[in-house]
């Protein structure tokens, strides 16, 4: 038995009892897989990085348990054949699993509020800049500190 | 070396993650942006800083993080055009 994540992001437009049907139905496969569930993290809907299935956005679903890799092939070729889930990825864990937190509550609504699409893309950019921005003022000081030095 | 131009990256003596002991995870992508480019590429160790060990770990963790969609592989598909 190994400690094993698996995250998936379900289709945008599964939404209410479908998409809990969804979270149910691959906790269910993994309960009968042998698999010793640890954690569900629902991230809810958020932007993806890129198009994937024609789809901008979608539901991040992570899965913390403690299975055989046997069992991952099982779950993995389920997934394949849920049209519902749009990608997966399963990660083998070496330290164990850690509530990680990422799923930030502030990025959820965000993201729930979707009708905002516009004004979230632009939040976006606005959030890719200030990114370079703060290096910029560290590597000042640093500077500053080398030249003293 | 008054007038050094000024430099895109932060560049501390050492390897951040070393000194701060912070973990390496492709779910933080808060963390992982510092070592992506603007064009999404994989800022390299010379200018990051980093060791080694956690350039290594920060490779992995980003290309898992694309694969998931929560990194881009590049910035032409962008949505904001």
């Amino acid at each position: 038995m190994r400690t094993y994540e698996t995250i998936i992001i379900i289709h945008p437009d599964v939404t209410g009892d479908d998409y809990t049907g969804v979270v149910d139905k691959f906790k269910g496969i993994l309960g009968e897989l042998g698999a010793n569930m640890l954690a569900v993290e629902e991230w809810g809907t958020r932007k993806l990085a890129y198009t994937v299935q024609k789809q901008e956005r979608g539901a991040y679903v992570l899965f913390a348990y403690e299975g055989k890799s046997d069992s991952i092939r099982e779950l993995e070729r389920r997934m394949r054949i849920d049209d519902k889930v749009i990608k997966f990825m399963t990660v083998q864990l070496d330290g164990g699993y850690e509530p990680s937190g990422f799923a930030r509550k502030g990025e959820e609504t965000e993201a729930a509020a979707s009708e905002a699409g516009e004004v979230r893309k632009e939040a976006a950019v606005a959030e890719e800049k200030p990114a370079d921005e703060p290096a910029a003022e560290d590597a000042a000081p640093a500077e500053e500190e080398e030249q003293s030095a | 070396m008054a007038f050094q131009p000024r430099r895109r990256f932060t560049r501390r003596k050492g390897c951040r993650f070393c000194i701060d002991k912070i973990k390496i995870d492709y779910k933080d992508t808060r963390s992982l942006r510092y070592f992506v480019s603007e064009r999404g590429k994989i800022v390299p160790r010379r200018i990051s800083g980093n060791c080694s060990e956690h350039q290594r770990k920060v490779t992995e963790a980003i290309k898992r993080a694309r694969n998931i969609a929560l990194l881009p592989f590049t910035a032409g598909h962008s949505l904001d055009r």
